[in-house]
């Protein structure tokens, strides 16, 4: 019977059902165009690139990290966590002279122990992800109290520390800038762990039905630990090119990014039928946050009405896409 | 002559292009127990669901004592005293048994709750209808299964219900269970309650009920008195075809064996199973609840170790210790709990038949798709799934069919053994044809089954060997030919167990 | 099949046994272990049993305890499964705006009689956005309650351009110095608030079926409860703590202060601390109470023996691991 009914349903609802997994882009479209007209200085390229180069790269890396964990059916709270330490080491090793190099996987190496603490508490402890990484989020904010005295900033911004920033930082490879390039080679690899390969299949299965997975044979706990992990080094690298960006670490700067990687996710969800977070929905969500911070600024809003507004349209965005979907089931 | 408790007539119910009920009619006396029979899809559910209130009639006439009633909402079906006992255990589990049974019909000391009568009218209530001594402040999460299904029932009796509703109240119960709860719904019926009773089970529907609508299509084909036309006759009314077929036979030669399991022993589960399993055969594993045969299941599966014996697989020892080693080994299962451990619901066809198999279709870690979908798209043709294509959601599809996405995962990935664990629950008796098909055609390609069931009657039909466990030890085993129901329910209460003992 | 039975009862009841007996230790180990705290503190830090330590330590808990009983009232109405369930990210922005209008409206001259509803309502507008996203459209709590705190935040921002408002009024000096009975106003808020909260949750009508909604929702809505009706009610009502609290914020700093967001992480530690308080591992307003009391108690402690705070947040983190861990493992075993 469920069945029949359930069809029909669906049935009578399909234009709605259809229209709302275009909610994402048509706003998105809409807010490009109404800021291209408001904001004369919107639509230019040189805009266009500093938005990419300094909002997009970093929220962005973030957001495809938090897009694994979300579709494994988790959430990262602690990405923040992985992006100070992350920097914090590379800071720290950089001002105690060590190669930029070494430097750089001393940061990753930081925010992988953050994925591997958030692993470990999720599959030997079989604490939820929220509440792990919630934990874990604490816990950071401590240990970079602590490391701070409280939280003072570390400055690099004398002359003999530039090399290794410039290096990350200022260059570029046929006219494209570093960052630039290491997002593309993190969008294309995570597109192919999530959309192409086995691993992205079971991580779809985790998503979906923890349980059928294990009944199938699937070893959970690592995949969980790849994913956890996978998110905490994306979020590590994030780190990296932020401190090179502003040649310092800020304690607990990382918590900024938080709230943005997982609407951009969640955002992105709503391109797809089944609402399951997807690398290209995900940058969508990214632009549309990047863009509606950028173009509100162009027409003079400060900050604050900043937030206002993209509270506002994530609301009605989400509202959109979920309001009409279960309408229908 | 009184008005009928219920009375609906000529009721329609149109859900975009299906029609659900097509002029069905329902007429339940007062002092009876009715059953309502049908498939799943035959509107069972829809007829119920517009009595409650849940769904809007399109057109037809409901009335309660005689009493018209135009537009039907939860609460105002609940004040003419009709209360619906549902069939998942619609129950607060970190509520007491109290609350529970009180839930909108606290007892009030002035602004407060009155606990104290609460907790007293609550036993008393138990007390009365069930003889159950229970204490009332007792979480719902720590009662089984029935003792929940009888709380269910004493909160309608607390609300002063005049009809009950039960919607397949005995699936998760124990046959003393159903019994207690038969001489209950006996004596309400007594008491001039009117009763609608639905069940797929024809053996509870000849116990109890004293007249029966069957349902077919959305339409009713006909009110009988069970007694008296029997319960061939009445799946034949369902189904709309001989009741012969429901068994399919099978030809096939068996095979070597292609497990052994030898001593096997789980303490506190299960000591000392040993079998073979051959290729071609359906082994019938069953005993009471609790026995061991699930148990027995878990540890061939990798989801429990073993404190003693061996596994061989082909000649080889195995040490199964989690399902991944289980399914490299070529050992599949099929959970009982399809839902929530056979088919991911929010993922495709596809991706939940390739799920256990993704090694064989992918080179280096990616998907090869092509193949995939060649591989994928014949095993839909192959097992008749009914889906529009591989990419439709399994949500979407009927029970029966899902129960073909799971075999399916398996035979992608040529699995050897089948463990299959109550394959049939919950379905209709087409999707149970279905099944068993699937499972005579897993037999005639040389797979070896072993199947866990609690309805003797599919195990004695369906098996080529019969093990009886019981308290953990298998203590008898029956050839095709030597299996009958009663002979197995003999041996799994435990009689054989005492004659030999006697012997010894 | 047509006769099982039981698995021996004996077995059974010797389970059962172990298993309440499992869920009572952890419970008297999660009383012991505050008690343990409370008296190690009362030995080695000096100062702490002082009445004038006590009592500040309880006025300082009535903020955060206020803000974790809204939480509390939301996870009860929506069940604790904080990433299916429900939660009210909202909360501690909520009140940060709250406190903000209060504050920019006694500045422009309007009046406690105008200033305190205008606070109080405009928490509950934010509530009733939280039930809005939540029940109306559908959005999955942890999401919409997300976006909500996002407009919050942005709001108080630009009521105060992120600056410090100071505000002066005598019923502030009442509830921030006032004592009656040799308590003070603060903690008598507390203790009044919590009263009347226990009440509400745990001896009426409205708290055992906002518990059903919550712990069950298709058994309330089977019961004929209007389930969306609770969980718009809950959200509101967190909005409306989140109201008076926002007054006494105002009262104990004499302004309104940026940061008031901050305060999510201690909330939610609270919240989900107070569950190893009950019999149930349920959220209560008596649990609550405790937990908040023990945050207090924990950073008052820390500070009284030179421990700096930077290990207070860290110290939260791991009781959360340890309280969570704990009780999954009570109910598995």
């Amino acid at each position: 019977m469920t069945n029949q009914t359930d069809t029909a349903v669906r049935e009578s609802r399909f234009s709605l059902e259809a229209a709302s997994n275009y909610a994402v882009i048509v706003a998105f479209v809409a807010v490009v165009i109404f800021f291209t007209f408001a904001a004369p200085g919107f639509m230019t390229g040189e805009n266009i690139f500093n938005l990419i180069s300094n909002k997009v790269v970093l929220l962005a890396i973030v957001a495809l990290g938090m897009t694994i964990v979300i579709g494994a059916g988790g959430i990262d709270l602690s990405v923040g966590v992985s992006i100070d330490l992350s920097s914090m080491i590379f800071i720290m090793m950089i001002a105690a002279g060590y190669m930029g190099a070494f430097a750089v996987m001393g940061g990753l190496g930081a925010a992988f122990c953050v994925g591997l603490l958030n692993a470990f508490l999720i599959n030997k402890l079989k604490i939820n992800p929220f509440l792990a990484t919630l934990g874990v989020l604490f816990i950071g904010k401590s240990i970079q109290q602590l490391s701070t005295q409280g939280g003072v900033p570390i400055y690099l911004t004398r002359a003999e520390y530039a090399a290794p920033f410039d290096a990350i930082a200022r260059t570029s490879l046929l006219g494209i800038p570093t960052p630039m390039i290491i997002l593309v080679i993190c969008i294309i690899g995570v597109y192919l762990a999530l959309h192409r390969s086995v691993f992205g299949r079971y991580v779809a299965a985790l998503g979906a039905q923890a349980d059928v997975a294990r009944y199938s044979g699937i070893r959970v706990p690592m995949h969980m630990s790849i994913v956890f992990i996978s998110c905490a080094v994306l979020s590590g690298i994030t780190g990296i090119l932020l401190s090179s960006t502003v040649r310092s670490y800020v304690p607990l700067a990382g918590d900024a990014f938080l709230l943005d990687a997982i609407g951009a996710t969640f955002i992105g969800t709503a391109i797809s039928a089944e609402r399951r977070p997807s690398v290209l929905g995900t940058l969508i969500g990214v632009a549309l946050l990047a863009v509606m911070r950028n173009g509100l600024l162009l027409i003079g809003w400060n900050f604050f009405w900043q937030q206002v507004g993209i509270g506002v349209l994530v609301f009605l965005v989400l509202g959109l896409s979920f309001g009409l979907r279960k309408r229908g089931e | 002559m009184t008005a009928a408790a219920i009375e609906m007539r000529s009721i329609n119910k149109i859900f975009g292009p299906v029609k659900a009920l097509d002029e069905a009619d329902l007429v339940v006396e007062s002092g009876t127990i009715h059953g309502l029979v049908g498939q799943n899809g035959a509107g069972k559910s829809t007829i119920i669901k517009i009595l409650a209130g849940i769904y809007r009639r399109t057109s037809g006439d409901v009335s309660v004592f005689g009493k018209r009633l135009e537009q039907i909402t939860p609460a105002a079906i609940e004040a003419e005293g009709v209360h619906f006992i549902h069939q998942d255990r619609l129950l607060v589990p970190t509520a007491t048994v109290a609350e529970a049974i009180f839930l909108r019909n606290e007892p009030r000391f002035g602004p407060f709750i009155n606990y104290r009568q609460m907790n007293r009218r609550a036993s008393e209530l138990l007390h009365r209808y069930f003889e159950l001594d229970l204490n009332p402040r007792t979480l719902i999460s720590e009662l089984s299964t029935a003792q929940q299904k009888i709380v269910q029932i004493t909160r309608a009796l607390a609300h002063d219900a005049k009809i009950l509703v039960l919607d397949e109240p005995t699936a998760a119960l124990v046959s003393k269970e159903v019994e207690s709860l038969f001489s209950v719904l006996r004596r309400l019926k007594a008491d001039g309650l009117a009763i609608v009773f639905i069940s797929h089970y024809m053996s509870e529907i000849l116990e109890i009920c004293d007249v029966v609508t069957v349902l077919r299509n959305g339409t009713d084909v006909g009110v009988v008195d069970p007694s008296e036309v029997g319960i061939q006759k009445i799946v034949e009314m369902m189904t709309n075809r001989d009741t012969s077929e429901m068994y399919p036979r099978r030809n096939v030669e068996i095979g070597a064996p292609v497990m052994s399991v030898k001593n096997l022993t789980v303490d506190g589960a299960f000591e000392n199973v040993t079998f073979d399993i051959h290729a071609g055969e359906i082994l019938g594993l069953t005993g009471l609840l609790g026995s061991g045969d699930k148990e027995v299941l878990n540890a061939l599966f990798g989801q429990i170790k073993p404190d003693a014996g061996e596994i061989i697989l082909h000649g080889k020892k195995q040490k199964f210790g989690s399902p991944v080693d289980a399914v490299n080994g070529g050992v599949a299962k099929i959970p009982e709990d399809r839902r929530a451990h056979g088919v991911a619901t929010g993922l495709s066809v596809g991706e939940n038949m390739s799920l256990a198999s993704l090694g064989q279709v992918s080179t280096k870690g990616f998907v090869d798709r092509k193949k995939e979908s060649q591989v994928i798209d014949g095993l839909i043709r192959d097992l008749g799934i009914k889906t529009p294509d591989r990419h439709t959601l399994v949500k979407n599809l009927s029970g029966g069919n899902q129960q073909k996405v799971v075999v399916g995962k398996w035979l992608s990935c040529n699995s050897e053994i089948y463990l299959l664990d109550e394959p049939t629950v919950a379905v209709d008796v087409g999707a149970k044809v279905e099944i068993y098909n699937l499972m005579n055609r897993l037999a005639a390609e040389g797979k070896g089954q072993v199947f866990v069931s609690s309805d003797l009657e599919e195990v004695t039909e369906m098996c080529d060997r019969v093990l009886v466990i019981y308290r953990g030890k298998i203590i008898a085993e029956y050839k095709r030919g030597e299996i009958d129901a009663d002979r197995l329910l003999a041996a799994a209460s435990g009689t054989v167990a005492e004659t030999e003992r006697k012997r010894a | 099949m047509t006769a099982v039975e039981h698995a021996p009862a004996a077995a059974n009841r010797g389970w059962f046994n172990s298993k309440i007996f499992a869920k009572l230790a952890i419970r008297l180990g999660a009383f012991a272990a505050f008690a343990g705290i409370l008296i190690y503190f009362a030995l080695t830090a000096r100062g702490f049993t002082s009445s004038y330590n006590l009592i500040n330590v309880v006025e300082q808990s009535t903020i955060l305890g206020f803000l974790a009983f809204a939480m509390t009232v939301v996870f009860i109405g929506t069940g604790t499964d904080v990433q299916k369930g429900g939660i009210d990210l909202s909360i501690a922005a909520n009140a940060g705006l709250c406190a903000a209008v209060y504050a920019v409206m006694m500045r422009e001259g309007y009046g406690n009689f105008v200033a305190i509803p205008a606070a109080v309502g405009t928490g509950m507008v934010i509530g009733f956005f939280n039930g809005l996203a939540v029940v109306t459209l559908k959005i999955m709590p942890l999401l919409g309650t997300l976006a909500v705190m996002n407009i919050a935040a942005g709001l108080e921002l630009t009521l105060t351009e992120n600056t410090v408002v100071p505000v002066q009024s005598d019923l502030m000096n009442v509830l921030a110095f006032g004592r009656f009975l040799g308590v003070s106003t603060l903690a008598w808020c507390l203790i009044i608030g919590s009263a009347l909260l226990i009440w509400a949750i745990h001896f009426s009508r409205i708290g055992l079926r906002l518990y059903a909604v919550g712990g069950h929702i298709e058994a309330a809505r089977a019961a004929g409860i209007r389930t969306g009706a609770y969980i718009y009610g809950a959200y509101i009502f967190s909005g409306f703590m989140a109201g008076v609290a926002s007054i006494l914020i105002v009262s104990r700093l004499s302004s309104s202060t940026p940061g008031t967001g901050l305060m999510l992480l201690p909330i939610l530690a609270a919240a989900l601390l107070g569950t190893v308080f009950s019999r149930r591992f349920i959220p209560t307003i008596g649990g609550t109470l405790l937990a908040a009391l023990f945050i207090g108690f924990l950073a008052n402690g820390f500070q009284l023996l030179g421990i700096s705070s930077y290990w207070v947040s860290g110290v939260q983190g791991a009781l959360i691991l340890l309280v969570v861990t704990v009780t999954s493992f009570a109910k598995k075993h």
